[in-house]
């Protein structure tokens, strides 16, 4: 795994991706650069003229990445498998739940149907990015506050696609919402707390 | 969380009744809360599953050795790998030497990453005998149909309830109605595909497992392995979602132990969306005949329910139809007869209410039915025979009531709920409104045991007065960890944020039943509630020498300060005790729910719903729907919400979509994905016209009065839609779902 190395870069992961979840997040960081696939699957280095391969460069919660990956590399496989940002769930492959939603480049995705390479040069947002410092997001409180959740497995997707609705519409009806959040199965169906914190959120985020 | 107490007959409550966040919350909305998919061992490999193409085949034989060259492959298992234990007692080895539906697992390997596993899992050859099948449970039990088992087709002999003499009552009764209903084999998985991670160390088993019951896949896994108990450690931490689908010990589970046995590395095995929804032990076909009578006086006579159950592939040892033919109402003559029937569909089990929801969508309907032939308000009607407190009722299910109702709520489930909805809109004539668009109301009732069974948990109060609660049991997004935190604050008069709780592990807490059939908050709880109450004991019996040698029985805890009951202002802080005490306070309870005598209690809801039925398009459109519950006292109101919420959208999910259908021509799944199955968005059932009415009440056997309700939101939605349609439209559907088709068709029939 090849990281951007500038400073600035890793002040801010320690700072801000990774707070709350701090020791965990980190710690992840650092096992991933640990090889633990046998030599035979092992990552070539940026030098691979690998047709098969592609470089991807990407800026996930704030932090450059290089990385050469197989061109069939998903998002979702590249967040999840590669960086260890596990926040991000795979439901379905298929992209038909939106548990694998991440923010790229300011838009709401399905992260299991977009190529990594295709992604290159982009900006990522993930779950593991949304909190700032020691607090929470106002709309991951807002999901705290209103129990807008059971299960949870879902619940990263739902609050990224959240995010870029209110980013885009900061005072949504409560229809446009329910239009916006559509694409997010709950199979708990907690959409009523859902939909409450969504409103919650908003109501926060805009003041 | 809001600052209000509430008052019960043990006095006021500090915690339970509360509204507020669960305490995992900020797990849940961060993406830490580590699910199985997301742990990552050294070393680990990746398993995958051949599948057979065909609904039923004899293997004769398989060929490994070219998967097994693959470089990166670590272990291939097949039938011959498989040990001849079943899996938890039931009908299947890990690995069978017969497919008994399309999808069933034939072999299985590990490889070092996902592209290698897949990759290799196509060069495994098998030769097949293909075997004639069957899909449809009557079919499967004529003379000549083909038998998935040396026994035959009907798994167990016919299960049968009954009280007083069925045929006696129809005779007797006034007016007779026989009707068939029928719910199909529907999806019922969560958002996570099921997985676990297997590693052994030695002859020791470590299993991460997405499971409701990690005791259940303990026993089943220490048996098939031949090892004792204490080598097995089964961990389920956070789950997806579980519906019932993760109540029984699974192949996955199996499998994954199987590899990571012959490949000495740890395995994960997570399985696909398709897989997900093909090996999941899903919701079984029911095909119910009813008989309903009833007298003149409006009294409910004779029921009689003869089912079909389409039992799929295998056999979970769980599942069946439950008690709502004899416990709902006071019917002195009711029988209820299921046959289990094997048939070349996916394997199914019990699932959110088991039989339940579609037990519950045949007698409703048929209350509702014989009430119009009659001319009879249906509320009316289930009012007069509905069971109250005081009632009798059979402690076993059937035979003699020999037993009595006890906190029983219905009554006032119907009033509260009738009330919401305004029952007096009702159209006094179906399908009287005129016009393209017409309403309707329409109720169905329920019930359920509130829960119990052997429950295990243990408490454990550290040396800075934080708390923590271990139990094996599971949180499945039903909000155990918060309530059981609860039930153990309030016992030992701390505050709810000095709680963690620990759920899910086999090693560190005690047996325990696991999450299904409503049974977490009364069977854990009372281990909780026990385990806390020893663990106060000795907090109390600590702080005396530092109140002047107060004897325990005098002192008191309050908000984590111990306190002289005679005067309250002398105190000291459970930090500070715990400080000189220099150890853990730990209390460890392991229950059962109390005898009672002849005493009864269990859970009750009626739903109330209003629809819209667009007469040009076929499309129902639900207005209102009321959800009226006992739940005795609510632990934590807004986890009750939710569940009642949410249930009650899954069990409206049902009438819409959801269904399994089979290719008659192959057997394979038609609908193996959510864009077939269209589980529900935010968009197709409005989730602000679903109301949750929490019913006051206090249990006698759960801790402070609580009932489990998990199951019952999802049992009524089906009858009560039903109810509402035939209410706007004047059409009867007696089959799920209620297509856009399937109404146009029957109006202009």
């Amino acid at each position: 795994m090849a990281r951007d190395d500038d400073k600035a870069e890793r002040a801010s992961v320690s700072r801000r991706a990774f707070l709350k979840g701090g020791a965990a997040a980190t710690g992840a960081l650092s096992a991933s650069l640990i090889p633990t696939v046998p030599a035979e699957a092992q990552l070539p280095d940026a030098t691979d003229t690998d047709p098969r391969r592609s470089l991807v460069e990407l800026r996930v919660n704030g932090v450059r990445y290089r990385q050469q990956v197989p061109n069939r590399t998903t998002l979702l496989q590249f967040l999840r498998e590669d960086l260890k940002l596990t926040g991000t769930k795979m439901g379905c492959d298929r992209a038909q739940c939106g548990a694998c939603t991440v923010i790229l480049n300011g838009r709401n995705v399905y992260s299991c149907t977009a190529l990594a390479v295709e992604t290159s040069g982009g900006e990522v947002l993930t779950i593991e990015g949304l909190a700032a410092d020691d607090a929470l997001h106002p709309i991951q409180q807002a999901f705290v506050e209103h129990s807008g959740f059971q299960c949870g497995f879902c619940t990263s997707g739902q609050i990224m696609t959240t995010k870029a609705l209110l980013d885009r519409l900061p005072n949504p009806t409560e229809d446009e919402a329910r239009g916006a959040l559509s694409g997010n199965l709950c199979r708990c169906s907690a959409y009523k707390k859902i939909l409450e914190s969504v409103m919650a959120a908003s109501r926060v985020t805009r003041a | 969380m809001a600052q209000q107490t509430t008052t019960g007959a043990g006095g006021p409550m500090n915690v339970i009744g509360r509204r507020g966040p669960n305490i995992d919350a900020i797990e849940r909305v961060t993406g830490r809360a580590k699910y199985t998919g997301d742990i990552d061992l050294p070393g680990m490999l990746v398993a995958r599953v051949l599948r057979s193409p065909h609904a039923h085949a004899r293997i004769v034989s398989i060929d490994t050795s070219k998967a097994e060259a693959v470089p990166g492959v670590r272990a291939v298992i097949t039938h011959r790998d498989a040990p001849k234990v079943m899996i938890w007692g039931s009908r299947q080895y890990a690995l069978n030497d017969r497919a008994r539906y399309q999808g069933d697992a034939v072999a299985a390997l590990a490889a070092v990453d996902a592209d290698t596993a897949e990759r290799a899992i196509k060069l495994i050859t098998v030769q097949y005998e293909v075997l004639p099948f069957v899909l449809d449970p009557e079919e499967a039990l004529k003379a000549g149909a083909p038998q998935l088992f040396d026994d035959g087709n009907l798994e167990g002999p016919a299960r049968i309830l009954t009280r007083g003499n069925i045929e006696q009552g129809l005779k007797e009764s006034d007016k007779v109605i026989e009707r068939m209903y029928h719910c199909p084999t529907m999806w019922s998985g969560g958002m996570e595909p099921r997985a676990c991670v297997a590693q052994w160390e030695g002859d020791r088993l470590t299993m991460w497992a997405s499971t409701q019951s990690p005791f259940r896949v303990h026993a089943s896994l220490a048996a098939m392995f031949n090892v004792p108990d204490s080598n097995v450690r089964i961990i389920a931490s956070y789950i997806g979602g579980g519906f019932g689908t993760k109540s029984a010990p699974h192949t996955d589970e199996s499998l994954a132990a199987l590899l990571a046995r012959k490949a000495r590395l740890p395995v994960k095995l997570q399985y696909s969306r398709e897989e997900e929804i093909l090996d999941s032990n899903t919701r079984f076909e029911t095909r119910m005949y009813v008989r309903i009578g009833v007298k003149n006086d409006m009294s409910l006579h004779a029921l009689e329910v003869k089912a079909y159950i389409n039992q799929g592939a295998y056999h979970t040892r769980l599942g069946g139809l439950g008690n709502q033919a004899t416990h709902v109402y006071k019917t002195p003559h009711v029988r209820t007869e299921q046959f289990r029937v094997h048939t070349n569909i996916p394997n199914t089990g019990p699932t959110r209410g088991v039989g339940d929801p579609q037990e519950t969508f045949g007698i409703e309907s048929a209350m509702d039915e014989i009430a119009a032939e009659m001319g009879w308000d249906p509320m009316a009607f289930r009012l007069k025979n509905i069971k109250r407190t005081g009632d009798p009722i059979a402690r076993g299910g059937a035979g003699t009531e020999d037993g009595r109702l006890v906190t029983q709520a219905l009554d006032r489930c119907i009033e509260e709920g009738a009330a919401k909805i305004d029952w007096s809109r009702r159209n006094r004539v179906a399908g009287s409104e005129k016009g393209s668009k017409a309403r309707g109301i329409g109720i169905a009732c329920t019930e359920r045991g509130g829960g119990g069974g052997l429950g295990g948990a243990s408490v454990k109060v550290n040396l800075d007065g934080s708390a923590m609660v271990f139990y094996s049991s599971t949180d499945i997004g039903t909000g155990s960890r918060t309530t059981l935190a609860m039930i153990a604050a309030e016992t030992l008069g701390m505050p709810l944020s000095m709680f963690r709780s620990v759920s899910g592990d086999t090693e560190i807490a005690p047996y325990d039943g696991g999450s299904q059939g409503n049974r977490t908050l009364q069977g854990t709880g009372r281990a909780v509630e026990a385990a806390a109450r020893e663990c106060l004991q000795q907090i109390l019996a600590a702080a005396g020498p530092l109140l002047d040698n107060t004897a325990p029985g005098d002192l008191e805890m309050r908000d984590a300060l111990i306190r002289v009951k005679a005067q309250p202002a002398r105190t000291v802080k459970l930090a500070e005790v715990m400080q000189r005490r220099g150890r853990s306070a730990v209390g460890i309870g392991n229950t059962t729910m109390p005898q009672t005598g002849v005493d009864v209690e269990r859970t009750t809801a009626a739903h109330f719903v209003e629809v819209e039925v667009d007469r040009e398009t076929g499309k129902i459109q639900i207005l209102r729907y009321i959800a009226a519950h006992d739940v005795g006292r609510p632990v934590n109101v807004t986890i009750v919400e939710n569940q009642i919420e949410g249930g009650t959208i899954q069990g409206l999910a049902l009438t819409q979509g959801e269904e399994m259908r089979f290719d008659a021509r192959t057997g394979g799944c038609l609908t193996a994905s959510f864009v077939d199955l269209k589980p529900p968005t935010m968009l197709d059932f409005d989730p602000r016209v679903i109301e949750a009415v929490i019913v006051p009440n206090e249990g006698s056997v759960g801790p402070y009065g609580a009932k489990g309700l998990g199951e019952n939101p999802c049992h009524p939605g089906m009858a009560a839609v039903a109810n509402a349609i035939y209410n706007a439209i004047g059409v009867r559907l007696r089959e799920v779902p209620f297509t856009r088709g399937i109404i146009l068709r029957a109006l202009s029939a």
